[in-house]
């Protein structure tokens, strides 16, 4: 039965055709930058955005599209985690056209959503630009991002300062108040 | 009654004045730094591979098998590099017909094979290409390519033991970096 089957592919096969492609192989080439973006004490609630530079070194116009890509955890950067939520990511635009020999850029903005347990969080996600082709090969340069979010310790030492700037007022409340009574005894 | 509310407002003035430098350092810095005036980028000096017609379990490499497609790091950064292959699929109806891409380089009925070989690269020698991302050039021991280095590399398919006949497959290998 197998040998009958083969016996079928191979005649069959001589009007298959795989991977086809009749034009002339050619040189691709762009660049993407930065490689690496760090953003530091990004609190949760808060938003940061940056620049994501494409150069198209070609002489013919180019579709690029833009996703993020979660990194496997042996290939991220040594202490960081996996990005949350990819849906914190959004992108001016997720497909952008550059012309020949031109750069364009797309804005990245990061929101971290308000709950504290967002807080002190240390992640890394990829941006991968891609080149829309029908072509075999292709490429996709990535970008690496790290996030890193305030640390919790900074809620409670919020809370300390609102009871000193509470206690602050008591004092130079009772303070005043002592100096106006005896000043009011004096006189 | 007139000294405990100017002893208030005083107070409350006089604490807002000295907390209002602490508050605005509690309020952070957000820092964003762009690593260096960094750059990422590789070339191919092909994309295309014009294999005609196919035979079923068949081995077609490159011509030349190992120096056919030559990968050049530009930018100026040190880079990782991986591949990544996919499905063929059927050119007139993709989602009706495809070769399953096989995650060992071998073949079977509907399914086919890709496998990769750098020159120089006599340790692993024909790597096989995957639907999952894997090491291009080998960096687990801290060889990750610089700037201006080259590859040149192969590719070798093994087409499925059995297909339906007639039809124009479509696959996409794509080759990927990040900065090391």
């Amino acid at each position: 039965m197998v040998g009958h089957i083969k016996l079928a592919g191979f005649i069959v096969t001589l009007l298959v055709i795989f991977l086809p492609s009749f034009t002339l192989a050619q040189d691709f080439s762009f660049s993407v930058s930065p490689a690496e973006v760090h953003i530091d004490n990004l609190p949760p609630g808060e938003a940061a955005e940056f620049e994501l530079t494409i150069h198209n070194k070609e002489e013919i116009a180019h579709n690029f599209t833009i996703a993020t890509f979660q990194p496997p955890e042996e290939e991220r950067r040594e202490g960081r985690a996996e990005f949350p939520d990819d849906r914190w990511m959004s992108f001016s635009s997720q497909e952008i056209e550059v012309a020949a020999n031109s750069k364009a850029n797309v804005t990245v903005t990061v929101a971290i959503p308000r709950e504290q347990q967002w807080a002190g969080g240390g992640w890394e996600i990829w941006l991968g630009v891609a080149a829309e082709s029908s072509d075999l090969l292709a490429v996709r340069l990535y970008s690496r991002l790290l996030v890193s979010t305030t640390p919790a310790m900074e809620a409670r030492s919020n809370a300390g300062l609102v009871a000193g700037i509470v206690g602050g007022i008591v004092l130079l409340g009772c303070g005043g108040y002592y100096y106006f009574r005896r000043k009011t005894k004096t006189e | 009654m007139k000294a405990v509310i100017t002893s208030l407002v005083v107070a409350i003035i006089l604490a807002f004045i000295f907390s209002l430098p602490a508050l605005a350092q509690e309020s952070g810095t957000i820092t964003i730094t762009m690593i260096g005036v960094n750059e990422i980028s590789i070339s191919l000096d092909k994309t295309q591979w014009p294999l005609g017609e196919v035979a079923a379990d068949t081995e077609y490499p490159t011509s030349p098998p190992i120096e056919w497609c030559t990968l050049t790091v530009e930018g100026n950064c040190n880079v990782n590099t991986f591949i990544v292959g996919e499905d063929a699929e059927w050119i007139d109806n993709p989602g009706a017909y495809k070769w399953t891409l096989s995650n060992d380089g071998t073949n079977g009925e509907n399914m086919y094979g890709l496998r990769f070989r750098i020159s120089g690269d006599t340790a692993r020698g024909y790597v096989p290409i995957t639907k999952t991302e894997g090491e291009f050039w080998p960096y687990g021991g801290g060889s990750s390519l610089a700037p201006g280095d080259t590859k040149q590399f192969g590719l070798k398919l093994l087409t499925p033991t059995y297909f339906v006949g007639g039809r124009q497959m479509q696959a996409q290998i794509t080759i990927s970096a990040v900065a090391a």
